[in-house]
């Protein structure tokens, strides 16, 4: 909302500059987005009048002329050409400035001097379109009347200073979407008194009718029309407005019309009413009717542009058709014209979602519209149609038809809160005493009556004790709240489980070289057909109804096409050995949730994405087994995993605590990498955090340090490679546990070299383990270990085909 | 018989003088000393000796043997310190030659900031709560004082899934629901992704982040919203941050305010991240509203609360000098690696 400090100072003098009350009223709530000091970038430009005009001697296309800027006669070279003898021009002398920032400085043109330039409109800063006798391509030339003006600032002659406060109001607020509003927040915030200069509005009885100048009103949406009121003039002369109306409505950002329209833009700009007037005889029947729209009903509005509406949507109608979308535009076939006699002013009040829903249908936000969707005062309505009807017979623009049709079928509710003192310091922490608050309350023009504060008609925000409160807390001052801490009974501060293993998580990756990432939640479907991800998770994903674009459409099912993007994009960008990780979300409507109105599941994942020369698959399975022992998983199995699509068939494990899977790690399919153009081999894991929590077991017991000395026994065999190094070493432990029994055992298995030769025949790889056997309880003897040694070889042997290296 | 032990006594200190290492001092011992020492012969030849000289023979050989004995372990430890020094001289290395070191990752700025903030308070009593992203309209809006017909509640603003599930617009809704399952005196923070409808430019992102502040507890007033803000300010921007509240309005909150801060990269003076005026706008906060505490089950007459909210993005964005918001969603790692 811009307001111009000049009308405002109608409401409340104003001793302090446009800066400092723009700081003020932004500390009181009302806060200021700009202040725009109009005339202030212009300097040093005078009315002058032009004496003579001759040839330049060195340009054709230039003139030299001699100019009267009343203190002195200058000389000015200028290649205008509208320019005659005796004409009044604007005149920026040396050292003016001029909007933009442009500086005039003294200097010759083509060896003339030139102490100064004539300016345009333009170079003005005006709107060549608030001067129609000017043309834009030539210097203004002012009316001789401003011959007594000679060497006068020329904004001064012109009035082109002009303060505005451009300022942000919440929606809460509508009543500052007013300079009456404004007014009684500048007034109260300076300290001065409210001049009030509407006054008489509120004084002013005008009587019911039934129907005036025949005309007629009836409302049949009720719920969203709460109060209409017409008002009629006649003889009605349309013209321009005045132009210290002119001035005002530019000033808030609204252009001239004719009287008539700007009437009702001024009354809209000065109390915060929409207002709007019709043709009476535009009106079918002189019957007007609130209705809702039929499906389909069509409507052009004053903008020349066909509107389709439906039942949601509200309108003004006369007997056969809509004049007017309700609250957000009229139409075109009672547009106020040239011959119109008779006006019938419109002052209503519709319910504010509707309104919001219908202009939002329309694709049409008005300045109605917007003031409307924040619910506005049914009383403050009344004032405006007859503040409208005041400033015709003002203005001379016709004549006052005595008397108003009123439809108000919803009284507008007027809250009581009782004014506890006591609670409104508890709640604001403060010691303001009763009087103060009073004070503070009946600057705002809020009444205080046997302990009750009373909610004036424009201040439909105020329902409950805490409203009252930030009343007091505005004008107490924001500022003067000390700052305490809380003193409340002691909590306790503390990660969960869920986030400290998190915590643990991020350090262990980031100490391993990874770095992490953050990607969007979104993907598109193109995306989850590019990562090939398996169909029962697709069918998981959830679809937002609006999206930006295709490929923010669905809510990811799984976080695997996020990474791959990521990976794609540092390759693209030649980043070398990319390490990264992700510990984010994924989505999924697994049972229908999102359609029964319940959310969907929602499961906090890692997701690890490498490339480069130091990794491989076993870089990743030792990342999530240690990521895996830092979250205190102990037991889980490593199985192969064929079938999932998005990884490679031959390298891709699943990690189980039983059947539950809690992590996928594997190589990137070579498709995936395809289409994601990435040309190197991409190791992925998945790790289910919700999981990994739930099975994480902190149950750490002190095992006695050994005291007697171990056996270490060597092993090596030969094995075909399909042979998994896994299930030999299960064999072997097994095996252990069977032939050493009691506190004896093996204690610890490491498998310390794998090759594979020509000599060794084809398909066949050498597998050499480190075997320590130890008793507890006393030295183990070598006669106790070589039959266990004999026992794992004849079972490698048999089960394997194992040969044993000697 | 003296005459032959002072000759092995005189023999053996020359031999013992000339001895370089440790090797040569041990053969020197193994030829006098030795079960087949010169000196140790000495001793065993002495049957031959008549009874008299017996003891005055045997008391010189034992007292030539400690003596050489003694000059021995002190050659043997001048040697030992020699050979150390030597070994020492030759093992000096050039501590300038590149370490061996892990190559770190890095957390993302956006991390950073959500741990240091949650560190603040955590340390202040407060808990880490959490909420679905893909959450009812009931808890992104009604609860929170912001009916159907409200604007917040624009598609232009807010993605839908269904009329009544949304992706969350903010992380509020934690509130609504922290309040539903948990008695005051409540104390949590909830940071976390939010969504709102706006296209990628270098100051926006339809997915940001958000950390969320609520108390409720009877008695809890605006000032002591104020000074924990202050608190919060100065110890995750600096000791020396103002705070500076101004009125605002939010549905879920009265009276509500917006916080600025003094701006943390001038300190006031006025900058290009400040805009020139000294204060940088942090973030909404205000007192729970009553609808807001009837809506989730909390007697509005007996507990009083504050709550706030603010972006990361803006955190981050001005504390590590990023211009761009997008950098921080491209993941190159390049960018990444820096913090």
């Amino acid at each position: 909302m811009k307001a111009s400090v000049e009308w405002l100072k109608e409401y409340s003098d104003i001793d302090v500059d446009c800066e400092k009350l723009g700081d003020i009223l932004t500390m009181t709530g009302s806060k200021v987005e700009e202040v725009i000091e109009k005339g202030n970038d212009i300097k040093n430009v005078v009315v002058g009048k032009i004496l003579e005009i001759k040839k330049h001697p060195n340009a054709d296309k230039l003139v030299v002329t001699k100019v009267d800027v009343g203190t002195e006669k200058v000389q000015i070279v200028t290649g205008a050409k509208n320019i005659k003898e005796n004409d009044i021009v604007p005149i920026a002398k040396d050292g003016a400035e001029l909007p933009g920032g442009k500086k005039i400085i003294k200097s010759p043109l083509r060896g003339v001097d030139s102490c100064g330039m004539m300016c345009s409109v333009g170079e003005l800063g005006l709107d060549i379109k608030d001067y129609p006798n000017q043309i834009e391509d030539g210097i203004m030339i002012l009316p001789e009347v401003y011959e007594k003006d000679l060497g006068k600032d020329i904004v001064d002659v012109l009035n082109l200073r002009e303060d505005i406060i451009d300022f942000e109001i919440t929606p809460n607020r509508p009543d500052c979407l007013s300079i009456e509003g404004l007014g009684r927040e500048t007034a109260a915030s300076l300290g001065k008194k409210f001049k009030n200069p509407r006054k008489n509005l509120d004084e002013l009885e005008v009587e019911d009718k039934k129907e005036i100048e025949g005309l007629k009103v009836d409302i049949t949406a009720p719920d969203l029309c709460y109060r209409y009121i017409a008002r009629v003039v006649k003889n009605v002369k349309i013209g321009p407005s005045p132009e210290w109306m002119i001035r005002r409505l530019k000033a808030c950002g609204v252009r001239s019309i004719n009287n008539i329209v700007d009437i009702t833009n001024y009354v809209m700009l000065e109390l915060g009413q929409p207002m709007h007037a019709f043709d009476i005889n535009s009106i079918e029947g002189k019957h007007i009717t609130v209705r809702r729209a039929k499906n389909g009903e069509k409507i052009i509005t004053l903008d020349g542009v066909e509107r389709e509406l439906d039942e949601d949507n509200l309108v003004i109608a006369d007997e056969k058709k809509a004049v007017a979308i309700a609250g957000v535009m009229g139409g075109q076939n009672s547009e106020i014209e040239e011959g119109t006699q008779t006006v019938v002013f419109e002052s209503a009040i519709f319910y504010g979602g509707s309104v919001r829903k219908t202009a939002k249908k329309v694709g049409l936000r008005t300045e109605a519209s917007s003031r409307y969707e924040k619910g506005l005062s049914s009383e403050n309505a009344i004032r405006a149609v007859n503040r409208a009807v005041e400033l015709v017979v003002e203005l001379g623009a016709g004549e006052e038809v005595p008397g108003k049709v009123d439809v108000y079928p919803t009284k507008q509710k007027i809250n009581k809160i009782k004014l506890d003192v006591n609670r409104i310091n508890d709640l604001l922490g403060t010691n303001i005493s009763e009087k103060e608050m009073i004070d503070i309350l009946e600057k705002l023009d809020i009444k205080v009556e046997n302990g009750f504060a009373i909610s004036p008609y424009f201040r439909m925000d105020l329902e409950f004790l805490a409203d009252i409160a930030e009343e007091i807390a505005r004008f107490y001052g924001y500022d003067k709240l000390d700052t305490t801490l809380v003193k409340a009974e002691a909590t306790l501060g503390i990660r969960t489980k869920e986030q400290r293993i998190e915590k643990k998580i991020e350090n262990i990756l980031v100490d391993n070289g990874l770095s992490e990432i953050y990607t969007y939640g979104f993907v598109g479907e193109k995306d989850l057909e590019k990562s090939k991800i398996r169909k029962e998770l697709v069918d998981d994903a959830i679809e937002i109804t609006n999206p930006l674009s295709d490929e923010y459409k669905l809510m990811r099912p799984t976080t695997i096409p996020s990474m791959m993007q990521i990976l794609a994009l540092n390759n693209n960008k030649k980043n070398q050995n990319v390490k990264l990780f992700d510990i984010s979300r994924n989505y999924r409507n697994i049972n229908g949730e999102v359609e029964r109105g319940e959310v969907p599941l929602e499961e906090k994942i890692l997701t690890i994405g490498m490339y480069g020369d130091d990794v491989d698959f076993y870089t990743l399975k030792g990342l999530i087994e240690n990521v895996l022992e830092a979250s205190s998983v102990n037991h889980y199995d490593i199985t192969k995993e064929k079938e999932n699509s998005s990884y490679h068939p031959g390298r891709c494990a699943n990690l189980k605590v039983g059947t539950d899977v809690i992590a996928t790690i594997g190589e990137v399919h070579p498709e995936v990498l395809m289409n994601y153009d990435i040309n190197k081999r991409c190791y992925l894991a998945e790790l289910n955090i919700t999981k990994v929590v739930k099975y994480s077991k902190q149950n750490k017991k002190y095992q006695e340090v050994p005291k007697f000395p171990a056996i270490e026994r060597d092993i090596a065999i030969i094995v075909d490679e399909e042979v998994e190094v896994g299930s030999i070493e299960q064999a072997i432990i097994k095996k252990s546990k069977r032939v050493l029994k009691g506190k004896r055992g093996l204690e610890e298995i490491r498998l310390f070299d794998i090759y594979r030769d020509e000599k060794l025949g084809k398909g066949k790889k050498s597998i050499a383990y480190s075997l320590i056997f130890r008793d507890k309880t006393k030295s183990l003897s070598d006669e106790e270990v070589n039959p266990v040694m004999e026992e794992i070889a004849k079972e490698l042997e048999e089960r394997f085909g194992a040969n044993l290296r000697k | 018989m003296k005459e032959e032990i002072a000759k092995i006594k005189e023999n053996s200190i020359r031999e013992m003088g000339n001895c370089e290492d440790l090797k040569s001092l041990n053969d020197v011992r193994v030829k006098y000393l030795g079960k087949k020492g010169e000196l140790t012969l000495v001793l065993r030849g002495m049957g031959k000796l008549n009874p008299d000289e017996r003891p005055v023979i045997g008391s010189l050989v034992n007292e030539v043997r400690d003596e050489l004995n003694n000059l021995l372990e002190q050659k043997e430890k001048e040697l030992k310190a020699k050979e150390l020094r030597e070994k020492l001289d030759t093992e000096n290395i050039d501590i300038t030659e590149p370490s061996k070191k892990n190559i770190l990752g890095s957390l993302h700025p956006i991390t950073q900031i959500i741990e240091e903030v949650e560190d603040i308070f955590l340390g202040m009593g407060y808990e880490i709560a959490d909420g679905p992203e893909v959450e009812k309209a009931t808890y992104n809006f009604d609860k929170l004082n912001t009916p159907p017909d409200h604007p917040a509640r624009d598609i232009q603003d807010t993605f839908y899934i269904t009329d009544d599930i949304v992706l969350r617009s903010q992380t509020s809704p934690v509130q609504a629901r922290v309040m539903e399952t948990k008695k005051p005196p409540i104390k949590i923070i909830c940071p976390g992704a939010v969504y709102r409808s706006d296209s990628v430019d270098s100051t926006h992102s339809p997915v940001f982040h958000q950390i969320e502040g609520l108390v409720v507890d009877k008695h809890i007033s605006m000032t002591d919203l104020k000074g924990t803000l202050e608190m919060f300010a100065k110890k995750c921007l600096g000791e020396n941050t103002k705070i500076r509240f101004r009125p605002h309005h939010f549905p879920f909150t009265e009276p509500s305010a917006e916080a600025d801060v003094s701006c943390f990269v001038c300190g006031g003076k006025g900058c290009r991240v400040c805009k020139g005026e000294g204060w940088i706008e942090l973030l909404g906060c205000g007192m729970v509203h009553p609808n807001v505490f009837k809506n989730c089950g909390i007697n509005p007459d007996e507990y009083t609360g504050f709550a706030f909210g603010f972006g990361v993005e803006r955190i981050a964005m001005a504390k590590f000098g990023i211009e761009d918001m997008r950098l921080l969603f491209e993941n190159d790692v390049r960018f990444l690696k820096q913090f």
